[in-house]
Formats: C-alpha cells, structure tokens, sequence
C-alpha cells in the first residue's frame, strides 16, 4: 500500500535525511503478535463455531455483519501498525547553522497567543515543531506525537491517530459483538455445554470479555481525548493541566479533524522528482534600498554593501528563528568580513578579520562544521562574553535564592564567592567588584551587564580553565539568542549542548561520577532544565561549591552548602598545615600545586583546590565540562534555594540537606570531595545514602587531628560534628 | 563531461542556506512566515518572495481544508478497508504536487536569475523553507569556494 512503512524500521527509501533504521528487538514483536493472535484466532473460531448455528437459527445478516466489522478492525489494526506515524526527517546539518552549544535548547512560540515551548530535539537536529515528539523506541520524531503503542508496534502520531482511533472503535464494538452473540448461543445450548461448539464459544466469550475491559476503557479515554483535541502525551505529561489548550478548536472540529482530514503527506522515504533547475551567474540584483545605501555609505569602506547587509541580517536571522517578539537585544559590534560570506574555514575568516568578537559567530556559514574549532581562536573574547552569558542562567536560577553570602570574605580570586554574590542577588553579574545591583528583569540586566564584566569574568574564566574552551563556548551562548530568550519569556538556561551531549545516562552530571545510582534523574533534570522547576538547580550541584564560610554567613546555611564551607575551612587549614602534615589529603596538594590559581593568596589556595577539584572531575568526565562551566555560577546560588525547603534545619550545614531528594545529596558530596579525596576511595558510592552526612577524612589520618584542632580552635560559633561512613567525623564550625 | 577551468571558475558556488521557519501562530496548520529574512534583502526584492511564500501558505491551507472532498476520501477508503489509496491519490498528495510544480516554476522564473533556489518544505518535513543563496564566485571576490558541484546540482 502506498501509503504504508514499516512503523517498526524508519522509513529510509530515497530520502536524504531518513530516519536511521531502529535496531531489531525481537522483544518488540511480542505484544503486536499477541494482539494479532488473538484478535484473528477468536473471530476465527467464533466465524466457525458460533456463526454456522447464529445464521441458521437466528439470521444470516449476523455473519455478515461481524465480518464487516472484523474486516474493518483488521484494516485499521493494519494502518495503525504499518503506517509511518508522521516521521521528520532528520535535518541537514546546514540547517543546524547556530552552534548547538550557544543556541537555547528551548524555543517559544506563540501558539494563539499562549506560549508553547519547542525544544531542541539532539537527535533529529531541529527544534521539535509543537506537539511533535521524539519517541525513543523508534528514535524518530513524530508530528502530533500522540504515544507509542506497543500492540501495534508503531508510534501513534499525525498521520495513523486516525486509524488507531478508528481501530479501538471497531475493536470495542466486535468484542461485543462477539460476546453478545457468543452468549446467544450458549443461552440456547445450555443443555449442550460439553460440546465443542459450546465449549470453543465459550473460550471465546472470555477472550472478548477479558479484553472488552482495557479495550472499552481506552477506546473511552481517546474518545475524551478526540473531543478535547488533545495528544495521550500531553494528557498524561499535564500539559494543559488547568490551563488552555492552544490547539483546540472546539469538540465538533476537533472530531472533524480526525475524522474527516485528508490524510497527511509521508516526510520520509518521498519520492523526489530531479530538480532540474540551475543556478547559473551573473545574478540579477534587485536594486538597493535606502537603508542599504546608507549602510554603504556609513561603512568603514572594507567591506562592500553585501557584507554589511549580510550582517545584519545575520543577526534578524538568527531572531526571527526565535520568534522573536520582544525588542531586539542591544546592538552589538559588527565585524566585517570581506571574505566571510565564503569562508568555510576557520583560516578564510580568521584571516581577514579584524578584532575578534563573539559576534563573529553570526556570521559563520551555516554549514561549516568545523566552526567550534573558532573558540581556540576567538576565545579571548569568548570569554568575556560567556562570562556575561552566565549571568543569566544565574538571573534565573537565583530567583530561587535564598541566602546571602558574604563575599567580603573572600578575594577577586575567589569565584565562587563572586559568583554566589551574583547569583544570590538575582542579578546579572554586573559589576566588576560583584557589587553591581541592577537588573530589574531577568535577562534585561543581562544583556546590560554583558559589557560590565572585568574580574568577575576573568576570575571566572581562570577558573574553569582555558581548556574548557568547548565549555566556554557553551557558557557563552551568544547574547544575541539569550535577548530572545527574553522575550520568548523562556527559562533557557540549558543549551542544546547540553541536549547533544547526553546520549546515554549519567555522563551529564557530575553527580554521576560520585552516586551512580542519581545519574538519571540529573540527566532529565539537565535536559528539562529550567529555573522554575525545584531539582533543575540541582543539576549542578557538581559544578557548584559555593557557600558563604561558616563564619561569615548572614543566613544560616540551608541545603547543601557545605561544599563550599568545607573549602573554606580546607582553605583556613590549609593555612596552617601549609607547614607539616599532609594537609587534609595528599590528592589535594596535589591538586594545588597542579593548579595555579588566579589568587596567589594561599589562605585562598582552597578555592581554586575546590574549583580545580571539580576540574579534574571535569576532565575525567568530558561531558561534564559543559555542565560545569556552563553554569559554574549559577549553581552558587541555586543550590541553597532548592534546598531549604527540605533544609530541616539550617544549622548543620551538611546533615539535614541530606534528607532531601537524592539530588541534593550530591552538592553536599561534591563540595566535601575537596577534603575527602582520601575518603572517597573508600566512601565514594556509599555516600549517596540519605542523611549520610558526608565526612571527610578517616580519623587515623594524619591530617585529620590537625583538622580537628583547627575546627575546634575556630573562633567562630560552634563546632558542628558530623558524621559519616566509615566512623569518619568531621567538624564543621556553624 | 569536460569541465574546462574556466567553466568550472565562473560555476557558482553555495554561500549559505536562509530558513524560513514556521508560523504556528495559528496552530499546527502548515504556514510559513512571511517575514523577509535580511539576508535576502540584496538578493530579490522582497515583495516577490512574500508571494511566494503567501502562494505556498495558500496552497497548504487548501490541501489541510477539512470539507467536503476530504470526508468523501475518507468514507471511501473506510469502505475499501483503504485499498483506495492503492490507486487513488489522497487530496493532500495532489495539492503537494501542484505545490511542487509551482516551486519548479518559482525557481526556474525568479529564483535561479538571481542565485537562489527554494527547496520544497515536504522535503524537510514541512518544517521550514530552505533558502538556498548561491554566490557568484568571480564578483564577490577572492575565497575559497566550498564545493563546486553542489552549487549545481541541486538536493
């Protein structure tokens, strides 16, 4: 049949971005055999049991009848189950122009004026149009993506919901039509039970009946969901829970809609006439417009009129594919390349152009791949600007926080510190002294704070590293799309790279190194990252190591801040033990000689220790530089505000954080990693138990009674003693 | 085929590829923005290319219309157990067709003078427009040119 394809393979006849074929589960054919088992095997044998008595006794219109229904069931069993469901196509890599690291991985559009959000499917390489999803045991994405159906074997989407809508129609209405007549002869055999005839029927009444049940129930839910116009995916996720549903247009067109609609094109597998139509110069121009003229006029006289006009709409580009409805982002420098427009390479663009500045990245042709291979070059200025995109992942995370650290304590060098300031304000970053308090929306004091960053960047970018470049790149979504995010009123802090780096579990989250076991929910939280929702801060916990010390604290500490009190004290410590012992960990001085840190302070030493612990967590996890240094910021102040609801008390800075979902754990894990170099050996997986409060160092250690001294020597507050695996205690001063 | 070196110099080469995205304002009914992307705006006027787009938005419209033609089809291949669609083309199908042959004729007429060609959106799923601008090699100065044939042959 024309219109069919495999539902179970993708469909991969003739079309350039086909889908790639799903691997072979037999697993997979299990529920669809059954189903057709039992739907062909009990109409058989009632056709051949039951019928011949029912149309000699009652009337020859009952064969009939349930064959026009069976066929009808089978026809539409056959379309729900062959049928290619709406299947897009994967997109070509030319239309993938914007750098999946700097572009958001959401993007809003307004859908009768409600806001729907498209996200960016990493697989497909497209921002999921609305309704469309990607439904992981085919690996495709389906247009109005209603389910995937393991009976059928087939995803239910645009094209087949008819069908299978249909099919759970008829399917009802020939279980009791089977039932129905089926118990019509037993009431009028019932002295001949024993027989075959009655015993077959009988078989076959529980069949239907055992089935009528689950099938009559759904064929109900659909019914419900037809007449409101809505997906089983977006019934179930709740996406309109209470709120409006943008794609109904009332009960009767929706029914018409599925019903009556022609039946929509296949994407995959189309047959494509040659196109013989060629492009050959010269090139008819139109004439230039008066802005264009002024643009000539106005240019520095390097470029040519092209160049100058292609530049800006490089930058309407990029906004009108974000459905931009807000003001355009503030102007941004226009570097000119003469050679731009045909440079593919680095080398080509590189050349010719002059001061080097992020938004160089509007300009690269969309189909060059080796594009990421710019940061290397570019990165000077990359970092700046990817500083200042930090903020507002910051901006949008902080609105959640909750507590105020004291950054006075702490240096220019320390970034942490700063960038807990940042974040805790709710403001953009702005101000080199972390001082700078604007930002009356979110994104606004973003896009102002973008020029404002002199140490805080710099000490930023020096401690993620210059090796980071990749993850820089992500930190520096370019300003340009995060204006959009403004306006699309989107929570995009997460980024397509993020999307694009996770295929399997775990590998997202620096968690996963420590509690493999919390790997999943990391991976989700990242990929549905969003500001508002309470565990996506959570997510970055590994990245973080932001506290107020101890000390120093306005608020007492909720939630897992402890990561950063415990390089604080390490930093105290480190102080006095610079002289003898082996400091809280041998891995630990290791780790500081190796680094160097931006602070010659070495009072200050345990914070690029801490930074740089999670840089060596870093490099042994590629994928976690992108979460890492993406936000290494944010999380400074996401982290007590998703936490303190759970906080039990804000006192003990480690043990009552624990208690809560297993996601906070790992903050708390990953801050005291700094000091438990030598204690996760042995602790590394078990720490993720709940209310384990996360210890340090083992007691016999040499370092430990100098820590001990040291933490009862603190003169400030009190000792909190906490314990943890292994009979290990540690005391932190609160 | 004998490609001399001078053939092969004046053969345009693909520059870059323009995105028209989709209008979902209404819904999930196929329309294309009709905004004018500016990098277009030195290659075609920009009343042409809302045309264009405004023709395509109109022929989808007619080929997503539930009415009466398309509840006909559909009580027809109910009734065939949709063995119809073996011989008959569905009503979308043909107005994809008309669609296509009226972008044959845009290309051919409008597009290709002026270096650009438009590719079907079916072929990308109907999700956006794809704009391909093509540069004249000789007359937008010195720089590598990526490939050659591909500027010819078309996708």
């Amino acid at each position: 049949m024309p219109g069919f394809s495999s539902g179970g393979l993708g469909g991969e006849v003739g079309g350039p971005a086909a889908s790639p074929p799903c691997p072979f589960r037999p697993s997979r054919f299990v529920p669809v055999s059954a189903a057709t088992t039992f739907l062909v095997g009990s109409t058989t044998l009632f056709f051949c049991f039951t019928c011949p008595w029912l149309s000699e006794h009652v009337s020859s219109v009952i064969p009939i009848y349930n064959a026009v229904v069976f066929l009808f069931t089978l026809a539409n069993f056959c379309m729900a189950t062959f049928m290619d469901p709406g299947v897009f196509p994967r997109a070509e890599e030319d239309e993938d122009k914007e750098d999946d690291f700097r572009a958001p991985l959401y993007k809003t559009v307004e859908v009768k004026g409600i806001q729907v959000r498209m996200k960016w499917c990493s697989s497909c390489r497209f921002y999921r149009p609305p309704r469309c999803s990607h439904c992981s045991v085919c690996d495709n994405c389906v247009e109005d993506f209603d389910h995937h159906c393991p009976w059928v074997n087939n995803c239910i989407g645009r094209r087949n919901y008819r069908h299978f809508f249909l099919f759970l129609l008829s399917l009802t209405i020939h279980i009791m039509g089977v039932f129905g007549f089926g118990l019509l002869y037993i009431l009028q055999h019932q002295h001949q039970l024993d027989s075959v005839h009655s015993s077959v029927t009988m078989a076959t009444m529980c069949t239907a009946g055992l089935f009528f049940i689950p099938v009559a129930g759904l064929t109900g839910f659909h019914m419900v969901l037809v007449a409101r116009g809505r997906t089983t995916n977006e019934q179930v996720t709740g996406k309109f829970r209470g709120g409006v549903n943008p794609f109904t247009n009332g009960c009767l067109r929706n029914v018409s809609h599925v019903l009556c609609s022609s039946q929509a094109p296949r994407y995959v597998g189309r047959w494509r006439g040659k196109q013989t139509v060629e492009v050959h110069p010269p090139f008819l121009r139109p004439p230039l417009s008066e802005a264009q003229l002024e643009a000539k006029v106005l240019d520095n006289g390097i470029q040519n009129d092209h160049h100058s006009s292609r530049s800006k709409s490089s930058l309407e580009q990029m906004e009108s594919q974000s459905a931009d409805a807000e003001p355009p982002p503030p102007p941004k420098p226009e570097v000119r390349y003469p050679g731009l427009p045909r440079a593919d390479t680095e080398e080509s663009s590189l050349l010719s152009e002059g001061p080097s500045t992020p938004s160089m990245y509007k300009y690269r042709p969309a189909y060059s791949s080796p594009q990421r291979n710019h940061t290397a070059l570019t990165h000077p200025n990359k970092m700046i600007r990817g500083d200042s995109l930090d903020s507002p992942s910051i901006l949008q995370s902080s609105r959640q926080a909750s507590y105020r650290s004291e950054p006075s304590s702490l240096d220019g060098g320390s970034v942490i510190g700063l960038a807990a300031r940042g974040g805790e304000r709710g403001e953009g970053p702005g101000g080199s002294s972390g001082t700078g308090g604007e930002v009356a929306g979110g994104i606004s004091g973003y896009s102002l704070g973008g020029r404002s960053y002199t140490s805080y960047p710099s000490s930023l970018v020096l401690s993620t590293g210059g090796s980071h470049s990749s993850s820089m790149r992500s930190a520096h979504t370019h300003h340009n799309t995060l204006g959009t995010l403004q306006s699309e009123g989107t929570t995009d802090t997460s980024y397509k790279s993020l999307a694009n780096q996770t295929p399997q579990n775990g590998s997202l989250s620096y968690d996963s190194l420590l509690t493999p076991s919390e790997s999943p929910e990391f991976e989700s939280a990242a990929h549905e990252l969003s500001p508002q929702k309470p565990h996506a801060p959570a997510a970055f916990p590994p990245a973080m190591t932001s506290s107020p010390p101890p000390g120093v604290r306005d608020v007492p500490l909720q939630g897992y801040t402890s990561p950063f009190l415990s390089a604080q004290m390490a930093q105290q410590r480190e102080g006095q033990l610079l002289q003898g012992s082996a400091s809280f960990s041998s891995p630990n001085r290791a780790y500081l000689r190796a680094f160097s840190p931006p602070s010659p302070n070495p009072p200050h030493a345990a914070h690029p220790e801490t930074q740089h612990h999670l840089l060596h967590q870093d490099s042994r996890h590629p994928h976690l530089r992108a979460t890492s240094s993406i936000r290494p910021l944010p999380p400074v102040s996401e982290q007590p505000s998703p936490s303190s609801p759970h906080a039990c008390s804000p006192d003990p800075p480690v043990s009552p954080p624990l208690r809560g979902p297993s996601l906070r754990k790992s903050p708390s894990y990953t801050g005291e990693a700094g000091l438990q170099h030598k204690a996760r050996p042995m602790g590394g997986g078990s720490l993720s138990g709940e209310g384990g409060v996360r210890v340090t160092q083992a007691p016999q250690s040499t370092s430990r009674p100098g820590l001990a001294n040291h933490s009862t020597s603190k003169p400030v507050g009190g000792v909190k003693k906490v314990t943890g695996v292994g009979g290990t205690t540690y005391e932190i001063s609160v | 085929m004998f490609h001399n070196l001078q053939e092969l110099r004046q053969s345009p080469s693909l520059a870059t590829k323009v995105f028209i995205q989709r209008d979902y304002s209404e819904g999930t009914v196929c329309r294309f923005q009709i905004k004018f992307p500016s990098e277009l705006g030195s290659r075609i006027e920009r009343t042409l290319f809302e045309d264009t787009v405004k023709t395509l938005n109109t022929y989808y419209a007619e080929a997503e219309k539930v009415g009466g033609q398309s509840y006909m089809e559909g009580c027809l291949a109910c009734a065939t157990a949709y063995f119809i669609f073996l011989c008959m083309e569905t009503r979308y199908e043909k107005v994809l067709k008309k669609i296509s042959g009226y972008i044959q004729e845009q290309n051919e007429k409008i597009y290709a003078p002026r270096g650009l060609l438009l590719t079907d959106p079916v072929e990308r799923g109907m999700r956006v427009i794809e704009v391909s601008v093509f540069e004249d090699r000789g007359s937008s100065g010195s720089s590598p040119s990526s490939n050659v044939s591909s500027g010819i042959s078309q996708r």
